[in-house]
């Protein structure tokens, strides 16, 4: 973890107010595992006082003009895929290449393979199930498993065409995607679970390792989806963020355990959990 | 009001004169060549040393490891931890906070691993550091801040308690005992019976009269006093007209509050003569200087951790950089608020 002031090398706008933002930092672009996040800060201003959580999407060796990296495998660059939905977005979308941010990352524990490459051995595929948004925290994880062989394939669910962005970037990494739009602008009209039940009802003879992130409510559906068929299925959860670093207590979530096991920080703990650990029926975090 | 100028320094006699270290004449723009003048920054509190007077405030630091591989924790006057209560808490359901402007709200219910594992777990490690470490202790009842203390009583290495009476998150105990001065001076009596290290008592400014707390706890026994805790507040959804937080209020802190917690340590510096710290909304030297030139002995540094982990320490730094460009010691800034003469009386407002 570092906490560093970066410098903005794109911030290109993409459909449906959604952008890539690109900063450098070697040393925490080199530390990042998938599935981790960092916490930007826009500097100078009074009235966005707290950092914004930004899953890290993706890391680039070379800078948006194209100049070659000395060690072209070695990464410098971090991307952050997100959605204007607030204040702290709004202002974030005005960054310009050349700008200063604070950058304080990586952060979480994200899909750490220790963890799921044991039951990823034993999957068939993995089934990335992204809602709007959420495809920011697969990617890394995807490449990842795509380099060491694993068979993929997405699920990606959203409003409308505009919101399913990232689709390209997970094209080279998957044997299929499987798009649903609520209002039937591209792929299945409706929500993107429905095609992901018709699939594992398909192949009732197959092992799966899910790996969720998405709101409240499709991830809730994708995790009673997995329990049913009798998959694994691991979340990448989010809550509203004090610090990122594990002190305030602000993001906890419900899980399973007592007394002061009772609640888990996305933060630190998480963001990625195994649904199982996660209470579902805390219906106050469905609110955040 | 007193016609003098108030030039007050808090618990210094006037007889002391400057300290040896200082060789050059006063600041008249031309320091004497080769003659380097070294700020002095420690601070004493109830007998407790501590080598500069920036600390960070409960709830804002964890247990102080979470922050090593960030700043060097050796560079602090204190750390002040997390709330301990005798046994473990598991803190309110989500969300727990909310931003706001220039701040932001916190109901996180006062999550944390009770007495016992404090000591096992996370009080060695603090220990080890040149910064002392304060342990902030609540309960809901007053026997079990009895409780509390003496359980804590058996951990060696603590600097001193700071009692948290004050926190508006609960439903019971705290609120109550931090808005009452009978049940203010009742736990803080029964606390400084059994406490084993200095009793420091954080005071709630949900209170019409600050000051009416300080001389409570003050008579009480208290060593010293720190003020302030957050301020009850709150925030509501209104596409869904919810609350924002679970718990509908919540403490508010951050760069908003300053005015009136520096108001309310000034007024508090003035009503007792135990040592006051000061906290609420510091994240730049100036915010802490504001306090100390009002009557705080030190300072502690909040909500700045969470966005600026670096602010504590840089403070510091700031402290000396002022101290050695007034070719001031610390000890001359505390409480040296100077209020002109004024023909009329100053009122509460305006």
């Amino acid at each position: 973890m570092y906490d560093e002031i970066v410098i903005v090398t794109g911030n290109r706008p993409l459909s449906g107010s959604h952008l890539l933002l690109s900063v450098e930092s070697p040393r925490q672009a080199q530390a990042t595992r998938p599935g981790q996040f960092a916490m930007l800060r826009i500097l100078g201003r009074s009235d966005v006082l707290l950092r914004r959580p930004m899953s890290i999407y993706d890391l680039k060796a070379k800078n948006s003009e194209g100049e070659n990296d000395r060690k072209p495998g070695s990464p410098r660059i971090l991307q952050f895929l997100y959605k204007v939905v607030g204040h702290g977005t709004r202002l974030m979308s005005e960054l310009k290449p050349g700008d200063q941010v604070g950058l304080l990352g990586p952060l979480g524990h994200g899909f750490f393979e220790e963890e799921y490459l044991p039951r990823a051995h034993q999957a068939n595929e993995i089934l990335h199930v992204a809602g709007g948004i959420g495809i920011a925290a697969l990617l890394l994880p995807a490449k990842r498993l795509a380099e060491a062989g694993f068979h993929q394939r997405l699920f990606f669910g959203g409003r409308s065409k505009a919101d399913l962005v990232g689709v390209e970037d997970f094209r080279p990494l998957v044997r299929g995607i499987l798009m649903a739009t609520e209002n039937g602008s591209a792929g299945y009209r409706g929500f993107v679970t429905r095609p992901l039940e018709e699939y594992l009802a398909r192949h009732t003879n197959k092992k799966y390792l899910l790996m969720v992130c998405g709101p409240w409510a499709m991830l809730r559906a994708s995790v009673e989806l997995a329990r049913k068929y009798g998959h694994p299925c691991l979340v990448s959860m989010e809550n509203r963020m004090g610090c990122g670093l594990g002190v305030c207590l602000g993001c906890c979530i419900r899980v399973q355990g007592t007394g002061h096991e009772a609640y888990q920080r996305v933060c630190t703990e998480g963001p990625v959990f195994w649904s199982e650990k996660v209470i579902w029926e805390d219906e106050a975090i469905a609110k955040t | 009001m007193s016609a003098k100028t108030k030039t007050r320094t808090h618990g210094l006699r006037a007889s002391q004169g400057p300290p040896a270290s200082r060789q050059s004449p006063p600041d008249d723009g031309h320091a004497s060549t080769g003659e380097q003048f070294i700020p002095q920054i420690e601070t004493e509190i109830a007998g407790v040393r501590f080598q500069n007077p920036v600390w960070t405030a409960s709830g804002t630091f964890g247990y102080g490891k979470e922050f090593s591989s960030l700043i060097d924790l050796n560079e602090l006057g204190a750390i002040v931890v997390k709330g301990i209560s005798p046994e473990p808490m598991e803190g309110n359901p989500p969300p727990r906070i909310y931003e706001t402007e220039s701040g932001m709200l916190n109901a996180i219910g006062l999550q944390n691993v009770g007495a016992r594992r404090f000591l096992t777990e996370k009080l060695p490690f603090l220990r080890t550091l040149r910064a002392r470490c304060i342990v902030n202790v609540f309960a809901y009842s007053t026997e079990d801040y009895v409780r509390c203390l003496e359980m804590l009583n058996e951990g060696e290495g603590i600097a001193a308690y700071e009692l948290n009476i004050s926190c508006p998150n609960t439903r019971c105990g705290g609120m109550v005992y931090g808005s009452d001065p009978k049940l203010t001076e009742e736990v803080v009596a029964a606390s400084k019976k059994v406490a084993r290290y200095p009793l420091f008592v954080k005071l709630s400014p949900n209170v019409t009269d600050i000051t009416v707390f300080a001389r409570a706890a003050e008579s009480a026994g208290a060593d010293a006093l720190s003020l302030v805790n957050t301020f009850v507040g709150m925030a509501i959804d209104i596409e869904t007209r919810r609350p924002r937080l679970w718990n509908v209020t919540g403490g508010l802190s951050g760069p908003s509050i300053k005015p009136v917690a520096l108001r309310m340590v000034y007024q508090a510096a003035r009503a007792v003569k135990i040592p006051i710290v000061g906290l609420g909304g510091i994240s730049t030297t100036e915010d802490a200087l504001e306090y100390f030139i009002a009557g705080a002995r030190a300072v502690q540094v909040g909500t700045a951790n969470f966005y600026d982990p670096g602010t504590s320490v840089r403070l510091v730094q700031g402290l000396r950089d002022y101290c050695q460009r007034k070719r001031l010691h610390l000890s001359e800034i505390i409480g040296s608020l100077k209020i002109p003469e004024r023909a009329t009386p100053i009122g509460t407002e305006g």
